[in-house]
């Protein structure tokens, strides 16, 4: 189905915004689910690498020199779309790493068990917050780490608070 | 329900005070609006309408239906929705039309007397622009700086238009504001206007505009004649109706006024919404609604495939909301409120698919399907109309300096066409130059030349993509009909 | 869709009256408002003029494009005769 019958991204659309495997493994990089024509480029002038390239027209989608990320995740709270994603994929514990845009209150703490939700708000697994940024930069879209089983980095794009409403 | 915490705002609530609602002592804030004091009470039946006495509530908080109409300390008619909140207020549910008051200075053959009459103020002024939107304001922006005297007219006591409830960021590249958030986009356009000969005049409705460039203003319970040379009509639009079984049934809301509610007030509408309409008012205030910790039970359209932008539908599709395309909405139900509604599939002509009904227990459903330009200004002075589909129904025709057929009279943002807030603010820009030009006997000519010109590209590339091409076709049947 | 669902919410004009009146032969906006008062509450028809006209292409054929609207006339709000005159509330 395509993502523009129901809001989700799948199939060839997702696998061609995937960094490559070996990027993947090689430490955090950056996951820019952007896919459609739209008149926007904040995420190329955030980032310090100059890692992401709109050709020509803004209206042309993003592209990621991934040689060059390095995963820093200051495109994140840039991108008006909240569509932009860190994952870090390479420890060798099994344990991947997704740093997410979460305009939501109150902020889960430090610590915290969350459940993490895929593109269709499933339940994928529980995940533990390891960071949560909020300073004023990033201008109220705060930034939160999880931690996933490393097979769950692609596909965990959000998370819900224990207690919150599903 | 109030918020007492959200992610983007805090809410500046003035002094907590006692109001009375058919006798009873209820606790809002100064300054709100007595709908959303109301609301905040959990009362959601304002009236009963004039002939079949059928509940009805807060619908569009812009003052522009009769919904929420109530007897105010005696007065009838009184729109709730747009009247500030005052301490010890009467508040009482209007049923019917509405008695005439016959008070000792306005009886049955008693005339004003001469003290009391022809105190009409008459103003002069070389422009005025109606509306302090993003068009309006950006706009009075580009004329000021060209140095023409202007006034910006609006209803409302807060300057910004829409742009005071939209919590997310723009899209576009740094000179569309983009990544900034809507309600500091208004801020902003309001700081550009120090040291220019532009004045505010907040609070005020214009009641006629005609073919002479006069306009009829209400202000303070004034009325005031204020004479332009130019006109600049920077109006917005307004939203649609959808007509369904007991679509007027409180806990109908349009969109614009769930965000009033919502990020104005920060009262929530409901517990649980269904939202109809996936285009981009729709997905974001969806996201809005759960970002106040409403719960959406899901968004439909009848549309085979989502209107907005796939980025704002995926931010509410991974926190767990359904999208469903193909489907409408059939009826709500409920004694006096919403309390339940049927939703069903439609087939490819738009006709429910039998056997596709299901309920959804739902509180509130918001309605997002679309907007029409507000044209009655102009039309009002007899600027030629054109219906334009793509650009939303009927709108005054214009040219590409968003001039329409009466010279010196402009158009310009939502209300020349449905676009982005992003398009309106260079649409106002550009309706701001020309303008000047004309008023300007020693304008910059150079000056002028460049900024057109640098409007007009920024103008091209934001309606490039294939979310710009609606629009595109739209200008493009407008300028070949002319204005 | 229903009769009794309501089409012109300030006047409490219900889709069957608006499908009969359309079917005596009133068909155009300015005609049904004058009958039926559709247009001339509050709101002056912003509520219900667009659904009004989808009515009665549906009935009768033709394009929304193509309906007359209705006419635009000040004041835009209601507003009390007294304010117009001139009278103020501090004298």
């Amino acid at each position: 189905m395509n993502h523009r019958r129901d809001g989700i991204l799948r199939g060839e659309g997702l696998r061609r915004l995937s960094p490559p495997p070996a990027r993947l493994k090689a430490g955090p990089v950056v996951v820019i689910e952007c896919v459609e024509s739209i008149p926007c480029n904040p995420c190329v002038q955030a980032c310090p690498k100059g890692a992401i390239i709109i050709e020509g027209d803004i209206n042309n989608t993003p592209t990621v020199d991934y040689d060059k990320c390095n995963g820093c995740g200051l495109c994140i709270s840039a991108c008006p779309g909240l569509a932009i994603f860190v994952v870090d994929a390479s420890r060798s514990d099994g344990v991947g790493v997704v740093v997410l845009p979460y305009e939501y209150a109150p902020l889960p703490e430090k610590g915290e068990i969350v459940s993490a939700l895929n593109r269709e708000g499933e339940a994928v697994c529980d995940a533990l917050v390891v960071r949560v940024i909020n300073t004023k930069a990033l201008d109220r879209t705060p930034l939160v780490s999880i931690e996933v089983p490393v097979e769950h980095v692609m596909a965990v794009r959000h998370f819900r608070r224990r207690g919150d409403r599903s | 329900m109030r918020l007492t915490q959200h992610p983007i705002l805090e809410f500046d609530r003035g002094r907590e005070i006692e109001f009375e609602f058919d006798g009873r002592k209820l606790l809002g804030f100064e300054g709100e609006s007595i709908a959303a004091a109301l609301h905040a009470n959990g009362i959601r039946v304002f009236r009963e309408s004039i002939k079949r006495k059928r509940p009805r509530g807060f619908f569009c908080a812009i003052g522009r239906c009769s919904s929420c109409l109530m007897t105010v300390d005696g007065i009838p008619n009184i729109m709730t929705c747009v009247t500030p909140l005052k301490e010890d207020m009467k508040v009482e549910t209007q049923r019917g039309k509405g008695a005439i008051l016959l008070t000792e200075s306005f009886s049955p053959g008693s005339r004003p007397t001469e003290a009391r009459r022809g105190a009409k103020d008459v103003a002069t002024v070389s422009l005025a622009i109606v509306g302090a939107g993003p068009a309006g304001l950006s706009a009075a922006a580009y004329a000021g700086r060209m140095g023409v005297e202007t006034i910006v007219i609006d209803e409302n006591d807060v300057p910004g238009g829409q742009l005071i409830k939209q919590t997310h960021m723009f899209f576009g590249s740094r000179e569309h504001y983009a990544q900034i958030r809507g309600i500091d986009i208004g801020d902003e356009l309001i700081a550009n206007l120090s040291g220019l000969p532009v004045k505010l005049m907040l609070g005020t409705t214009v009641l006629g505009l005609y073919p002479d460039r006069t306009l009829s203003l209400l202000a303070n319970r004034r009325h005031i004649e204020l004479r332009a040379d130019a006109v600049i009509l920077a109006t917005g639009a307004s939203e649609n109706m959808l007509a369904f079984e007991n679509c007027d049934l409180p806990g109908v809301y349009g969109a614009g006024a769930v965000q009033t509610l919502m990020n104005v007030h920060g009262v929530v509408p409901g517990k649980r919404v269904l939202m109809v309409g996936a285009g981009n008012i729709g997905l974001i205030v969806a996201y809005q609604l759960l970002q106040a910790g409403v719960d959406v039970a899901a968004v439909i359209d009848a549309a085979p495939e989502v209107g907005g932008y796939h980025v704002h539908a995926a931010k509410i599709r991974r926190a767990g909301v359904p999208i469903l395309t193909s489907h409408t909405v059939q009826r709500v139900t409920g004694p006096d409120r919403v309390e339940s509604a049927e939703i069903c599939r439609v087939d490819d002509h738009w006709q429910p698919v039998p056997g596709s009904e299901r309920t959804l227990s739902v509180d509130t459903v918001c309605l997002a399907v679309g907007l029409t330009p507000n044209c009655e200004l102009a039309f009002q002075m007899g600027c030629r109309e054109t219906y334009v589909a793509e650009l939303g129904g009927p709108v005054a025709a214009h040219d590409p300096d968003l001039e329409t057929s009466i010279s010196g009279v402009f158009i310009a943002g939502d209300a020349s066409g449905i676009e982005e807030a992003s398009t309106a603010m260079i649409e106002g820009r550009l309706a701001g130059l020309a303008a000047a030009e004309l008023l300007c006997r020693e304008v910059d000519r150079e000056e002028l030349k460049r900024l057109r010109s640098e409007a007009t590209s920024s103008l091209k590339t934001l309606r490039a993509g294939p979310f710009g091409a609606t629009a595109r076709e739209g200008k493009r049947k407008m300028f070949k009909v002319g204005s | 869709m229903k009769d009794d669902v309501i089409i012109c919410r300030c006047e409490d004009v219900s889709y069957g009256e608006i499908v009969e009146a359309i079917d005596s032969g009133l068909t155009t906006l300015e005609e049904l408002k004058r009958v039926l008062r559709t247009g001339m509450g509050p709101c002056q028809g912003r509520t219900c003029s667009r659904l009004i006209a989808r009515i009665i292409t549906e009935r009768i054929g033709g394009e929304v494009a193509d309906m007359k609207p209705l006419l635009d006339r000040p004041p835009t709000m209601p507003v009390e005769i007294g304010i117009l005159a001139g009278a103020s509330d501090e004298d």
